[in-house]
């Protein structure tokens, strides 16, 4: 009964810690930082992290490729503006990427 | 007499010249270049600008 419990509980748990982190709090808590190219970088090592932030960069590529070619330029530069824009934006504490692509904590 | 004449008109002639202004009009020696390219890409850049302020609102991806 009890193995049946913990079988049960187990799994659920780590749903629910799976469901637990987004992109914010993989922010907050150190795992990501913003990059000096416009995408999502792995600051500390972490599974999750690490796919919220394969998820994310995947989603940010396709809308830089959009706006890329409504105005005809490259990827990479819209991508680059976007670099400055969340780097900017980002909150003290969260990491960013420096020019030379050494992190830094805002 | 025609002597003195043509004497006077050859004088006045040079002072008449020596008062006519002269406006020298010189071309630029290098060729005139208006560069639109540079509106254009700021044009652009306010354009992604704003694009890219929209999609720095969206929580999902920033």
């Amino acid at each position: 009964m009890m193995k049946k419990l913990l079988l049960l509980l187990v799994p659920a748990l780590l749903a629910f810690q799976a469901m637990a982190m987004d992109l914010h709090q993989a922010k907050s808590m150190g795992y990501l930082g913003e990059q000096n190219d416009g995408y999502l970088g792995l600051v500390k090592a972490n599974d999750e992290a690490r796919a919220i932030m394969d998820e994310v960069n995947a989603k940010r590529r396709a809308h830089y490729q959009k706006i890329a070619a409504q105005n005809q330029i490259s990827t990479d530069d819209v991508a680059k503006l976007a670099a400055e824009k969340a780097i900017r934006a980002a909150d003290k504490g969260e990491w960013i990427q420096d020019a030379k692509g050494n992190w830094l904590r805002k | 007499m025609k002597k003195f004449l043509c004497c006077a008109a050859a004088i006045s002639a040079l002072l008449l010249g020596a008062c006519t202004p002269t406006v020298k009009i010189e071309p630029p020696d290098k060729p005139i270049v208006i560069n639109l390219n540079v509106k254009i890409e700021h044009e652009i850049k306010i354009k992604v600008d704003k694009e890219l302020d929209a999609l720095l609102a969206n929580d999902e991806l920033f």
